[in-house]
């Protein structure tokens, strides 16, 4: 593998006295898709908001594409080529599907003409087409997720951050998702993904990291990560002992 | 003089607190319930300090109905609901203004107060204004009440409860829209006290409400939206500052240090010295 | 798709071109003096809130202190003119520019505020303006400031028989206005603005730098608003600050825009047409300054729009546009 499209090299982030990650070093490879999973509290949404640039880390550094972005802000970091989705959707609700894109989309695009064919494009790809002059707000709630991910996209990112975009979906729903997500992996944009139910990301990831009280606990192939016994004891386990 | 800003200022932050909703009609509120005041004195000869407590049952149930026809609505609109909400307020301030000049003219009324009008009292050789003076009190006692009202009395907690979780509160079936309009009526009714003293001792005519108006918003502002304490801090700030000002600047220009403290405030503490949000 | 588009953006633009050239040829039928100041005083109206809903609307900033940037637009020519003979037309552009260095200066810290705070920042920072002002011996203090007249001439641009050039002036405005939002509405900025509106993190996450943004739509909002502000002192040829920057104008900005629809092309316009003339007509026609039944009748037209058609008037036209689009 050559140098790697993101690393996070021993972030801490404190919130007062709350840890919510501690000596975090992770990488992402170009092209890969990377799962980012953990029970609640693992720090996977402070992680997540660290690499996107909402907030910046209380120590270390965060690199993207050879280059250190730990100060950057959110803006700076997409005009790199980092683009999320939230996890609650935030859709720009009195503006139409298609001008939710375009407004990605212009981000690369400075001409109107040009940013509207790509945001049409853009939702071609993910579905959302015939749902173009729709305001954002009509939208049904795994549109809006797609929405979220059409958005992203526009902006012609190398690294999608996707923000537990396939939780809260229909098993039907959250099959076309995945699919989705392939897709977008075959145009060659390396994917991070934060997902609280393993089920859905194992087959999907090629590898995975597990975060555990703001710490990486365990890092490899999905089928070793599930077998785990650590994993199980504070994942599986604790969620089993509650579950079931 | 800053008891009476937080005084105005505490109606305002309540219901703000409540519902988000900034009322823009709140110096209007106060309009009326000096008018109020004026009329209950100069026909029936009420001294304003007895009709206070009428004037503010008046201006509870008008706050009351006010929430219930138009706010009620306001808040449920659909499209730009920020500013459906300023601008039905500020309708209605726009609205009350016109209709106390169309009934009691334009002109500068006053109340001659029998017995306090004028005279001062010496504490410690500073010489106060006695009005002044009783409206302080009434102000400090209308603070403690409202303390008492909201952490010691059940409705007091329904209001705490649906300002936290009003979807909550309706499972447990306390009446959402009655709270609100409680609400309201008490913000109203806080006023209404504020305005029956003030007309003691201000002229009172159809727009006296909009320069106390913006008075208040700072107070409310400078102690953080939503925070009846810090309404209540806000006030003695502001007053405190007014009276400062008065005296390096001309008193023209008085209002000017109130909002120059104030954007300071802002800007280095964009929730304001008390807010949480 | 992409010609419907299109299409719609060239209706919008053939429409305008068609109202103007009607309104243009009014004056010369509508010969009542009364009336023609009524026509004008609309047409500012009109220009101004589509100034303020640039900023307000578009972007989200809800400002209630534009009567500053009025107030500064009318006090840059005036104070040029009379003081040291600057053509009024000079003073336009420079009351314009001042307003707009001026609302980005303002813009630096206030932009950081939310909401209510945001709104109230922008009264108390006008009120603040509009006292010193008041104080200002060599600005005319309280009394304000006499523009004299001379003869009629378009080089002072002030005419002393006819309304019909200042008619023709407003005209001009509004277009101007209308025009860099229709303009502004199909660019980078006027979609940045309406992102940044309705959910400023996501507008972040997608490379908008919305502190940048809201400078942006300061400034093309103040600067238009001066200009209007200009052309006031010209009109009435006599300013004082009460009358130029207080509070009232900084609502009567907004509200055509309320009324009609806020954050839309046409929403200011078509709220002055119908805001304006209606109070003017009963302001005198229940005669007699001071007797508030215009107020009563405005703030009314308020409450019952706000409360009825949150999205304004204009939003009874879209329905038909949605289908069209489609």
């Amino acid at each position: 593998m050559t140098a790697p499209l993101l690393e996070t090299r021993g972030v801490w982030q404190r919130f007062g006295g709350l840890v919510a990650n501690s000596d975090v070093s992770i990488s992402v490879g170009r092209g890969e898709i990377v799962g980012l999973i953990g029970p609640n509290g693992a720090g996977k949404s402070t992680l997540f908001n660290l690499i996107a640039g909402v907030l910046p880390p209380t120590q270390g550094t965060i690199w993207f594409d050879g280059e250190d972005v730990t100060a950057l802000p959110a803006a700076e970091r997409c005009v790199r080529g980092v683009a999320r989705t939230f996890q609650v959707v935030k859709s720009f609700e009195t503006m139409t599907v298609i001008d939710n894109v375009i407004v990605g989309a212009l981000m690369r695009n400075t001409v109107m003409r040009v940013a509207r064919r790509k945001a049409h494009e853009v939702l071609e790809f993910c579905g959302l087409a015939a749902r173009a002059n729709v305001l954002a707000s009509d939208l049904v709630p795994s549109e809006k997720r797609r929405l979220e991910v059409a958005r992203a996209l526009a902006t012609e990112p190398k690294l999608l951050l996707l923000d537990e975009c396939l939780t809260g979906l229909t098993p039907i729903e959250a099959q076309t998702g995945v699919e989705l997500v392939r897709k977008v992996r075959d145009t060659g944009v390396t994917i991070l993904m934060v997902e609280h139910v393993m089920e859905i990301v194992m087959p999907l990831v090629d590898r995975a990291i597990v975060l555990d009280l703001g710490k990486v606990l365990v890092e490899g192939k999905p089928k070793d990560v599930v077998r785990d016994p650590k994993v199980i004891t504070a994942y599986l386990g604790d969620r089993h002992a509650v579950g079931a | 003089m800053g008891l009476l800003y937080g005084l105005i200022a505490v109606g305002l932050a309540l219901i703000f607190g409540l519902m988000d909703v900034v009322n823009f009609a709140h110096g209007e509120f106060l309009m009326l319930a000096m008018y109020a005041s004026f009329f209950l004195f100069a026909f029936f000869a009420i001294d304003p300090l007895l009709a206070a407590p009428l004037v503010a049952a008046a201006l509870f149930v008008f706050g009351a109905v006010v929430y219930l026809l138009i706010v009620r609505f306001a808040v449920r609109a659909k499209a730009n609901t920020g500013m459906v909400q300023i601008f039905s307020t500020f309708g209605l301030a726009i609205v009350m203004r016109g209709v106390a000049q169309f009934f009691f003219t334009p002109d500068y009324r006053s109340v001659t107060h029998p017995w306090l009008g004028g005279k001062t009292i010496s504490i410690g050789g500073i010489f106060l204004p006695q009005p002044q003076l009783i409206g302080a009190a009434v102000a400090m006692a209308a603070f403690g009440g409202l303390y008492f009202f909201i952490n010691r009395t059940d409705f007091g907690r329904a209001l705490e409860a649906t300002r936290e979780d009003a979807g909550a509160v309706a499972l447990v079936g306390i009446d959402k829209n009655r709270v609100f309009a409680l609400g309201w009526g008490l913000g109203a009714a806080l006023v209404g006290l504020a305005g029956a003293i003030m007309s003691i001792f201000f002229y009172i005519y159809p727009d006296v409400g909009a320069s106390f108006a913006l008075i208040a918003y700072v107070t409310v502002a400078l102690g953080g939206f939503g925070s009846v304490f810090g309404a209540f801090a806000g006030g003695i700030i502001v007053g405190l500052v007014e009276a400062t000002t008065a005296l390096i600047l001309p008193p023209s220009l008085k209002s000017v240090g109130i909002y120059a403290v104030y954007l300071l405030v802002v800007f280095v503490r964009p929730r304001g010295l008390f807010g949480s949000m | 798709m992409d010609t419907d588009f299109a299409n719609r953006r060239r209706r919008d633009l053939i429409v305008a071109f068609c109202l103007a050239a009607i309104a243009a040829v009014v004056p010369l039928f509508v010969k009542d003096v009364y009336v023609q100041n009524i026509m004008v005083l609309t047409l500012m109206y009109g220009a101004l809130s589509q100034s303020w809903n640039i900023l307000s609307g578009y972007c989200g900033q809800i400002s209630l202190g534009h009567a500053l940037y009025f107030g500064l637009g009318a006090y840059t020519t005036t104070i040029l003119f009379t003081k040291f003979g600057v053509l009024p037309w000079f003073g336009m552009i420079g009351g314009g520019l001042i307003s707009a260095v001026i609302a980005m200066a303002l813009g630096y810290p206030c932009f950081r505020l939310r909401g209510h705070y945001f709104a109230i920042a922008t009264i108390v920072i006008a009120e603040i303006a509009l006292l010193l002002i008041q104080n200002w011996e060599w600005a005319g203090a309280a009394l304000g400031i006499t523009i004299p007249m001379s003869s009629d001439s378009w080089l002072k641009f002030q005419f002393a028989r006819s309304k019909l050039p200042y008619f023709y002036f407003a005209l001009g405005l509004v277009c101007v206005a209308w025009f860099v939002t229709w303009w502004l509405e199909d660019s980078k900025w006027g979609y940045w603005w309406r992102a940044v509106k309705d959910n400023p993190e996501a507008a972040e996450s997608l490379g908008v730098v919305v502190f940048n943004s809201k400078m942006g739509a300061a400034a093309v909002s103040a600067f238009l608003t001066a200009v209007g502000g200009a052309f006031y002192a010209q009109f009435v040829s006599y300013i004082d600050p009460e009358s130029v920057m207080g509070f009232h104008f900084s609502l009567l900005m907004a509200l055509p825009a309320v009324l009609g629809g806020i954050g839309t092309l046409w929403g200011p316009m078509l709220g002055a047409v119908i805001l304006i003339p209606v109070t003017e007509l009963t302001r005198s026609f229940i005669g007699g300054s001071g007797r508030g039944v215009d107020l009563i009748v405005y703030g009314g037209l308020i409450i019952a729009i706000s409360l009825a058609r949150p999205q304004g008037l204009v939003s009874l036209f879209t329905p038909k546009r949605k289908e069209a689009t489609r």
